[in-house]
């Protein structure tokens, strides 16, 4: 290199690096942290939570749930349902605009819903609309229009179902029942999700994939605006990172590390700070039940026998988190609570003798995150001590997911979060023998007193006849044991001293972001 | 080059093919049936054989496309042609820090082989190698953001987000640098030209850089673009700690997922930026040593 490129070489370097710089704090932004990029923002294809949360505060459903989780009004302002709950019929407000300032009408729903039931379309969220009446014909593509949607007049909407449905309002206050406006969809396509236009209290108006998402309080809104001027949410990878971020006041709410707990549990400064919230979650080791060894009852209920979960929830966990007795969790169980398996390590020795399970390896499949691997070693221990041989195997997310659905371990490590808070979505996903592997039976249980049970409770007319049914149902899958049940995680944020009315939600969609404020 | 990236493109898409996991999986997230998971991969043209769907990715390079994602429907080439410039200036900061610096260090601990100065070099860039930077990238964030208060902990940005994760990305290659320099400036100082030039009377200062330094200068550049192309090809670890939107995040995310355009595509920048940096360090010999020609047969 000569001399005279030295300088222009340095320049150069130099307008790489000043290029492009963001600004830091919004003033009236709540600055929020995500720990990945929400994969899109379109409702027909969100599956991941922090999709949802982002999409609760861009759109609207029919319905929505409130704080204690009962379904209230939101677009729709009453709806009316046949005596054999199998027609609902909506009936919207009027004057709710898009954020392109466009009325919303009955056919928007009608379009919407059409759209995620699209036999072209690739929307993995078919199961939340397809107990319309016509659903499969349309998703098979053997008609043109879903026959159970109907706009009965500009402001009237009529869903009518196959057959009822107990939980059928929760499935509509899901992401992939939000309203959108057909105009922007066509002119997007593909882009629609970097370009949503809802009818929700805010409007995205930036989004640096992988570093930010800004969003502006949308002035149009039909019920009482957003107290916020907007809300920045910052895409912070590392834990430790986000943590530094909040002490230097670029955050506002981080959810606690499980690292970090204690110290802030224990500060002075920050231990009034904390919110926390019994999620709607189990968290689990799930059997193979379609084959030995715990094809057998007695085999899985002696592995359940031999680990003392109250014990690894309290020293492991600091007891954040309620251990579980079965699979609802609960707080949506409206029935007694049934009898938790007990920790007694002889008893599970002789059962483990009487079921000839030890001396063979049993694979228990794992994914490659260091919380789990923990929780893993320390299972394998309970379970060696008891005389069992336990292998390990470490997979990463994509790899154990189609293990798992495929049936190749003997127990596996795995939690289930709410879709809706219904005890319905504890139960047929994941016991239902209709729903073997990447339905959500990932145990391959199966037993057809569990499945009717199940399906009487989503027959049923009213909420105490689905509880009878669910309860049941719970009951023998208890003693079944296809899982041993370990806990429901309860989730703690912390927040700065200056945000007001903060609260953390249950349900991701409750949070519409209306409440908060400075 | 073409033969090179046809070879390459034929052995990344078997590679991706053959990784266990499955994409439609993580799509439909956590219940789905059996026939919406047939649905989507009949849409992705996961359902035909590996040989059509190869031809399939083949025509649509041709087109000059790299698809889209199957889990943001975002555009593969959008995202990195916004990626790459991120990635780029992370790496040319980084390698702004660790060439002149690591030259330097391992130059002065050469010229004081054996004393204090040099063990003390030494021994930093026996540490700067072992280090790893999540540790070392914390430890700086600590200092710098928290205690105090220079820089911010992390984001994508300007000059001011850029600083604390190139300094934590220069670390390990600034100590192999001053480790190859020092190694081949003891090698160079035993030549019999450099004894020549002291004998010839030339200060001290002009044989260190005219003869010393430029003839070590080759086995540093050959360092210094190895280590410039694995930056090119994005940082995982300091970019995630210090959540810079680089192309090293990019690619671990679509390798986590099984998004294979988003693989395919980084797989095969990541091969372009590769080869063009080995074929300007090839250059750069050149013009450092005369001897090291573009065509063999010129003399």
């Amino acid at each position: 290199m000569k001399r005279a490129d030295l300088p222009i070489f340095f320049c150069l370097c130099l307008f790489f690096l000043s290029a492009c710089s963001t600004g830091d704090r919004r003033e009236g932004h709540l600055h929020v942290r995500l720990n990945v990029n929400p994969t899109t923002l379109d409702p027909a294809h969100i599956v991941d939570v922090t999709g949802g949360i982002i999409a609760a505060k861009l759109f609207n459903g029919l319905v929505r749930l409130d704080e204690s989780l009962e379904i209230i009004p939101d677009l729709a302002e009453s709806w009316d349902i046949s005596p054999d709950r199998t027609v609902y019929t909506f009936h919207l407000r009027r004057g709710v605009t898009f954020s392109n300032n466009r009325e919303v009408t009955a056919s928007d729903f009608k379009y919407s819903f059409e759209r995620i039931l699209d036999p072209a379309g690739k929307s993995p969220n078919t199961w939340v609309l397809d107990k319309i009446a016509g659903a499969d014909e349309y998703l098979k593509g053997k008609a043109g229009s879903v026959a159970g949607i109907e706009a009965l007049d500009a402001y009237t909407v009529r869903l009518r179902l196959a057959k009822p449905f107990s939980p059928f309002l929760n499935l509509l206050t899901m992401t992939a029942a939000y309203v959108l406006p057909q105009e922007e969809v066509g002119k997007r396509g593909n882009d629609f999700s970097a370009h949503p236009v809802g009818t929700g209290p805010f409007i995205l108006t930036e989004w640096k994939h992988n570093n930010r998402l800004v969003l502006e309080r949308y002035e149009g809104y039909y019920d009482k605006k957003a107290k916020l001027k907007g809300i920045v949410y910052r895409i912070v990878p590392e834990d430790l990172t986000a943590v530094v971020e909040f002490e230097l006041g670029n955050l506002d709410v981080i959810s606690i590390p499980a690292s970090e707990f204690r110290r802030f549990r224990e500060s002075a400064k920050w231990k009034d700070l904390i919110s926390s919230m019994p999620g709607i979650n189990t968290y689990y080791l799930g059997f193979h039940c379609g084959r030995p060894p715990f094809n057998e009852p007695k085999a899985r209920k002696a592995v359940s026998l031999a680990i003392d979960r109250e014990k690894i929830l309290a020293t492991y966990y600091e007891n954040r988190g309620r251990p579980a007795a079965g699979p609802v969790p609960d707080l949506l169980r409206r029935w007694a609570s049934p009898e938790p398996m007990p920790y007694d390590r002889e008893a599970a020795k002789k059962m483990i003798r009487e079921t000839g399970l030890q001396g063979r390896p049993l694979w228990f499949y794992v994914t490659a995150d260091q919380e789990v691997i923990d929780i893993a070693e320390i299972i394998q221990d309970y379970l060696e001590k008891a005389g069992l041989i336990v292998r390990i195997k470490q997979l990463e997310w994509s790899a154990y997911k189609a293990a798992i659905n495929n049936g190749e371990a003997d127990m596996f490590w795995i939690s289930w979060w709410a879709d809706y808070p219904d005890p319905e979505n504890f139960l047929f996903p994941l016991f239902h023998s209709s729903n073997h592997g990447p339905g959500g039976n990932r145990t391959r249980y199966t037993n057809k007193t569990v499945d009717f049970l199940i399906e009487a409770g989503q027959m049923a007319l009213n909420i105490p006849g689905s509880a009878k049914s669910y309860e049941r149902a719970e009951k023998i899958i208890v003693e079944e044991a296809p899982w041993v049940f370990f806990w429901h995680k309860t989730d703690f944020t912390l927040r700065q001293p200056f945000v007001r009315n903060y609260k953390i939600y249950p349900i991701y969609s409750i949070d519409k972001g209306l409440e908060v404020s400075f | 080059m073409a033969p090179l990236l046809a070879g390459i493109t034929f052995v990344t898409f078997s590679l991706t093919k053959a990784l266990p996991g499955d994409p439609v999986y993580g799509m439909v997230a956590e219940r789905s049936s059996p026939e919406i998971i047939e649905k989507i991969r009949k849409e992705l043209g996961a359902d035909k054989s590996v040989v059509r769907q190869y031809a399939g990715y083949v025509t649509l390079l041709a087109k000059g496309e790299l698809g889209r994602s199957y889990f943001t429907n975002r555009e593969v080439m959008a995202d990195i042609s916004v990626k790459f410039p991120n990635t780029m200036r992370l790496a040319f900061a980084a390698m702004l820090i660790a060439a002149p610096l690591g030259i330097f260090l391992g130059f002065i601990s050469a010229k004081n082989k054996g004393r204090a100065a040099d063990r003390i070099i030494t021994m930093l860039s026996v540490s700067g190698i072992s280090v790893p930077v999540f540790w070392s990238g914390l430890l700086l964030m600590l200092l710098f953001s928290l205690r105090l208060r220079y820089l911010p902990p992390s984001g994508t940005g300007g000059i001011r987000y850029l600083l604390l994760p190139a300094l934590t990305l220069s670390l390990p290659a600034l100590a192999s640098l001053v480790r190859v320099t020092r190694v081949t400036v003891l090698d160079v100082i035993q030549m019999p030209f450099v004894r020549t030039a002291r004998a010839k009377g030339l200060s001290e200062a002009g044989i260190s850089l005219i003869h010393v330094l430029k003839n070590a200068l080759i086995p540093v550049i050959t360092v210094i673009g190895l280590e410039f192309g694995s930056y090119l090809n994005g940082a995982v670890l300091t970019e995630t700690i210090f959540g810079w939107d680089g192309l090293g995040r990019y690619a671990m995310e679509g390798i986590i997922k099984r998004d294979y355009p988003v693989i395919m595509g980084c797989l095969l920048i990541g091969t372009i930026i590769f080869i063009s940096v080995n074929l300007l360090v090839d250059i750069i010999y050149h013009f450092i040593d005369p001897r090291v020609r573009l065509h063999g047969s010129e003399r």
